[in-house]
C-alpha cells in the first residue's frame, strides 16, 4: 500500500484523491482504492494530483464501474496485510477464506456486463494500469472464445474476416490437428 | 463496440489466457481475423504464452493394445483438443515420453541387438526418427533394459523444456548382461550412440523394468524389479552407480519420482495411503531418506475403489514428477492425483488396461501461412 510507508497510515488511508472523468464528472476516492491503479499511484508519488487527476480516456459510466472494482479489492489488500502477522490463527485463515469467496462471487458478479462494456472495461484497466482489473477481464474475453467456431467469435466481437479463402485453407492445412 | 478497437498488445492479452490444454482454440481465434493470425503466430506471442502457463499441459496418454502374434498398436488418445495425425503406430511399443518426445521400441524386442529398433516421436510435428541399431561388444544382449528420450540441455539445467521438442535430443539407453551394467547415450545431433560406460554389479543382478524411472537434476535414476536399489545414470559424467533405497520402499511396489528442487524421491502406496519419500544429501554428500508426505486416500477415493486383494487394489501407473501427477487405477476407474492442489479427479477411460505413457507438451501453431501471406507480424525475437 502507498501509504505503508508514510508513518501515518491513519491519515494517509483518509486522504482523498478526486479523479475525473472524461465526460468532467469527479469521483472522490481514497488513496487505497486510487493506487491500485498503477497510473494514478505514479501520479501520486510525483505530487500531480491536485486540483483532481483528469482521465480523459474514462467515461463516467466506466470510471464508476472500475471504482467499484478498486474499493473492493483495495479493501482485500488491507485485509490481507492486517491478517498476514496473525496467519498462524485458524480464526483468521477462516475469515481469509470467507472473504476471498467473498471476493470471488463478486469478480464473477462485476463481469455480468455486455461486450461494448467489457472492452470499455479492459481499455480503462490497461489505461489506468490495473493488473487484477486486467487480467479479470482478458480472462472474461479468452473464456467467452470457448467453444466457439471463429465465425461465431467474429459475430460475438464484430470482426470482419479478412483472410482470403486461400489463407484460410492454408492456415487448416497445417494445423489439420483441429479439425478432426 | 467491436473488437477491432483493441490495441494488438490488448488482443495479445486477451489471447494469453486461452488454457494451453485448448490448443484448438487458440486457432480458432488464428482463423478469425489477418491481425489476431499474425498476433497468434508471432514467435514472441507464443514464448509469452508458453512462458506464462510454465507448465506443459497433458494432450493425451498413449497406451498399448496387443494385436495377434505377440505385437501391438501404440494408440494416441487425446485429453485435450489436440489431436495427432500419427495416432496410431503399429508393432511399436510407447514406452516413455518426455520434453515434447515418444520414445517406441519395435515388438517383439529380441535378444540380437543388431535386430531391435528404437523409434523417437514427436506428436506436435509428426517427426520420426529411427535409431541405429545398438552394436555394442563384446555383450550383444541385454536381460533387461529401460531408456528415456530426452532434451539434450537437459545435463546442466541449460533449458526450461517449454518448446525444446524442435532440439536436438538424447536416447539413454541401459541394460543388464550378466553382472555388468550398459549405459548408451543417442545423440540426435551425431545421429549415433556413443560409446557405452559400464559398471560390474557386485552383489545378484536384478531386473530393470520398463516405465519406471526418474529424472532429477543431472541424473536419470532406473528402477529395478523388487530390490533394494536403484540404478543412477549421472547424465553430466556418464557415470552408473548405485542408491540403496529405504526398507519401506524396497518391499513394496514403489514409483520413482523426481522433486521440485531436483532430488530423487519416490511414491508407494500403505493401505490407504500414498507415502511420498524424498533423499536428501548433505553437503558432505552423505545422504539419507525421509518420508516427506502421508496422503490419506480413503477420503478422496469412493469406497469402491479398494479392495482387499493385493490384485485388485490401487495401483500407480504413472506420474508426470514436473506436474505434481500421480496416475493411479484402482476398481472404480483410472484416478489422477495432483499433489500441488490435493485434489483427486476421475480419468475418462481411456480404454487401456496396462499402463499409459503421458503426453505432455505446449501447442502453439507456427502458421507459417501467416508469415508468407505478406501481413506477416512477427516481432522474431524468438
Amino acid at each position: 500500500m502507498a501509504s505503508a510507508g508514510s508513518g501515518d497510515e491513519k491519515a494517509a488511508a483518509a486522504a482523498m484523491i478526486t479523479l475525473i472523468s472524461s465526460d468532467n464528472e469527479k469521483f472522490e476516492v481514497t488513496e487505497a482504492t486510487a493506487t491500485l491503479s498503477q497510473t494514478i499511484r505514479h501520479m501520486i508519488e510525483d505530487g500531480c494530483t491536485d486540483g483532481g487527476v483528469p482521465l480523459p480516456n474514462v467515461t463516467s459510466k466506466i470510471l464508476a464501474r472500475v471504482i467499484e472494482y478498486c474499493k473492493k479489492h483495495a479493501t482485500a489488500a488491507a485485509g490481507e496485510e492486517g491478517s498476514s502477522s496473525s496467519f498462524s490463527d485458524a480464526a483468521f485463515l477462516e475469515v481469509d477464506r470467507a472473504f476471498l469467496e467473498e471476493l470471488e462471487e463478486f469478480d464473477d458478479a462485476f463481469l455480468e456486463v455486455d461486450r461494448a462494456t467489457l472492452f470499455d472495461l479492459i481499455l480503462a484497466a490497461n489505461y489506468l494500469d490495473i493488473k487484477g482489473l486486467l487480467n479479470l477481464t482478458c480472462q472474461k474475453v479468452a473464456d467467452s472464445v470457448k467453444g466457439k467456431t471463429p465465425e461465431q467469435i467474429r459475430e460475438m466481437y464484430n470482426i470482419v474476416n479478412d483472410l482470403t479463402p486461400e489463407e484460410e485453407a492454408e492456415i487448416r492445412r497445417e494445423t489439420q490437428w483441429a479439425f478432426e | 463496440m467491436a473488437a477491432a478497437l483493441l490495441l494488438d498488445e490488448l488482443v495479445e492479452e486477451i489471447l494469453l489466457r486461452i488454457p494451453p490444454s485448448d490448443p484448438a482454440r487458440l486457432l480458432d481465434a488464428a482463423l478469425v481475423c489477418k491481425r489476431w493470425c499474425c498476433i497468434v503466430a508471432a514467435a514472441g506471442f507464443r514464448r509469452r504464452f508458453r512462458e506464462r502457463h510454465r507448465m506443459p499441459p497433458l494432450l493425451g496418454f498413449l497406451g498399448s493394445i496387443p494385436v495377434a502374434d505377440h505385437s501391438c498398436v501404440s494408440r494416441f488418445v487425446p485429453t485435450s483438443s489436440f489431436r495427432t495425425p500419427g495416432a496410431d503406430h503399429s508393432g511399436w511399443y510407447a514406452l516413455y515420453s518426455g520434453h515434447g518426445r515418444v520414445l517406441f521400441f519395435k515388438v517383439p524386442w529380441g535378444h540380437d541387438h543388431r535386430k531391435n529398433r528404437l523409434l523417437v516421436w514427436d506428436p506436435i510435428t509428426d517427426e520420426r526418427r529411427e535409431l541405429p541399431p545398438l552394436s555394442w561388444r563384446p555383450y550383444p544382449s541385454t536381460s533387461s533394459w529401460n531408456a528415456v528420450v530426452l532434451c539434450a540441455a537437459t545435463a546442466g539445467g541449460g533449458c526450461n523444456h517449454l518448446d525444446c521438442h524442435r532440439g536436438p535430443f538424447l536416447v539413454v539407453f541401459v541394460g543388464t548382461a550378466g553382472n555388468r551394467i550398459l549405459a548408451c547415450v543417442y545423440s540426435s545431433e551425431a545421429a549415433a550412440w556413443s560409446e557405452p560406460t559400464f559398471m560390474l554389479e557386485p552383489d545378484r543382478i536384478h531386473t530393470l523394468i520398463y516405465k519406471t524411472q526418474a529424472l532429477a537434476g543431472n541424473a536419470l535414476y532406473l528402477q529395478y524389479y523388487v530390490a533394494n536399489k536403484v540404478l543412477k545414470f549421472d547424465l553430466m559424467t556418464r557415470e552408473i552407480s548405485v542408491i540403496r533405497l529405504p526398507p519401506e520402499g524396497s518391499k513394496r511396489h514403489i514409483m520413482l519420482m523426481g522433486t521440485e528442487d531436483g532430488r530423487l524421491g519416490f511414491a508407494t502406496l500403505y493401505e490407504s495411503r500414498l507415502h511420498l519419500w524424498s533423499r536428501e544429501v548433505g553437503p558432505n554428500g552423505d545422504a539419507r531418506w525421509a518420508q516427506s508426505r502421508v496422503i490419506e486416500l480413503a477420503t478422496m477415493l469412493p469406497d469402491c475403489a479398494f479392495s482387499s486383494s493385493p490384485i485388485t487394489s490401487p495401483h500407480l501407473t504413472g506420474c508426470v514428477d514436473s506436474a505434481g501427477l500421480i496416475f493411479m487405477r484402482t476398481l472404480a476407474g483410472n484416478f489422477t492425483l495432483d499433489l500441488t492442489s490435493g485434489q483427486i479427479k476421475k480419468d475418462g477411460d481411456h480404454g487401456f488396461v496396462k499402463d499409459v505413457v503421458p503426453f505432455m507438451s505446449f501447442c502453439t501453431p507456427e502458421l507459417r501461412a501467416a508469415h508468407t501471406g505478406g501481413y506477416g507480424a512477427d516481432d522474431s525475437s524468438a
